[in-house]
């Protein structure tokens, strides 16, 4: 048994005194049964989507900002995936990309359409510095009988690209590069 | 046989008391062994409770360092949500549950699919409208002065269709919560 020994012999009262290491392990072993009936394992995260749902474009705009430019993804297609950068109404560039499903256990995953989009907003993205303010926007189309998982292998591809993020006081932290909002269709 | 009376049924001489077990049994060495007089290793050992503790300690730091209040959420039992890579931290807002064809908010029954799935379009979902609306007043009554998040978290199944997805999605965002996150797993990039 652990003790503390003061070596002296002549006071009314000995000092030295065993620690009682029975009930601190008593203690422990509660303390390690609790932490591991309230252990959480699976951990739980979410994925954002703005419901500031883009309406229809106005003929007269009300005032003369240029409109930002927007990534549209259109997961309509049973084979390819699309890409489309539009300004306003104008449509910039249209890319198309095969739908190559990648599965990592039960999940499905697109790997290819996340390199796509990665290196999309390199090359196009408008809000690509950490003292932007502002995100870029995508806008995912999809049809009425696609099933969630799919729904949510397509947002994850979307939030792959990540860029630099002043928080302040020169500390910069990476968050997402897009902003998804859903097509109102 | 003499004529003397037996002191007992089964009679036996008086013996001095002692150990007779085993006795005629030539085994001295292990009661020697026992007795920790004999050669070799004793038998009688200290638990060394000192490193046991330390264990303890170990495990008891470990636990606590991956404890995490974050990922306490309550998950229905019927829904198996999807993993994703890229996700964030949970935040603390009301949960909208879609199961097969149930809606529940916070574990309140709040409508069914059955309509959407029924009219194969989009439409706003009236019960869960109400209800997510309800919660906002109160909200907003328990922190006057305090600008509504309008954050909500869905639970989604795996196999919900989209349709439904954004049919709440839609009714959430009309109750006045524009900032809609679906919760998933985390998926190891």
């Amino acid at each position: 048994m652990a003790g503390i020994d003061t070596g002296g012999h002549g006071g009314k009262r000995a000092t030295n005194h065993e620690i009682p290491l029975i009930p601190f392990i008593d203690f422990l072993l509660c303390l390690v049964l609790f932490l591991i009936a309230t252990a959480v394992w699976n951990h739980m995260a979410r994925i954002e989507a703005d419901a500031n749902v883009p309406g229809p474009p106005k003929p007269t705009p009300p005032d003369k900002l240029e409109p930002e430019k927007e990534l549209h993804v259109s997961m309509t297609g049973e084979r390819q995936f699309q890409l489309k950068w539009k300004q306003g109404t104008t449509v910039i560039n249209t890319i198309d990309v095969p739908r190559k499903i990648v599965e990592v256990g039960d999940d499905v995953t697109y790997p290819d359409l996340a390199e796509k989009i990665t290196k999309e907003w390199q090359a196009n993205g408008t809000h690509k510095t950490a003292a932007a303010k502002k995100l870029d926007r995508a806008i995912l189309h999809t049809d009425n009988s696609t099933e969630f998982e799919h729904v949510i292998a397509v947002l994850d591809a979307i939030y792959a690209p990540e860029r630099d993020f002043d928080v302040g006081g020169g500390k910069l932290e990476k968050i997402p590069a897009f902003q998804v909002t859903f097509a109102a269709e | 046989m003499s004529g003397a009376k037996p002191l007992s049924r089964f009679h036996q001489p008086i013996a001095q008391p002692g150990r007779r077990l085993m006795h005629h049994v030539g085994l001295k060495f292990v009661a020697n062994k026992a007795a920790g007089g004999g050669g070799g290793k004793a038998l009688n050992a200290d638990i060394p409770l000192v490193p046991f503790i330390d264990f303890l300690l170990c495990i008891v730091l470990f636990l606590l360092a991956s404890f995490s209040s974050s990922g306490e959420l309550p998950l229905d039992k019927n829904i198996k949500l999807p993993n994703a890579g890229n996700a964030m931290d949970m935040i603390e807002a009301p949960m909208v549950a879609v199961t097969g064809t149930q809606i529940l908010v916070d574990g309140i029954p709040a409508g069914s699919t059955r309509a959407i799935l029924d009219a194969n379009r989009m439409q706003k979902i009236e019960e869960l409208g109400e209800l997510l609306k309800n919660k906002r007043e109160l909200w907003t009554q328990l922190k006057p002065g305090v600008k509504f998040p309008g954050n909500v978290i869905l639970q989604v199944d795996r196999r919900v269709p989209a349709l439904v997805v954004k049919s709440v999605f839609q009714t959430a965002a009309f109750a006045g919560y524009p900032a809609v996150s679906f919760m998933v797993g985390k998926l190891q990039k």
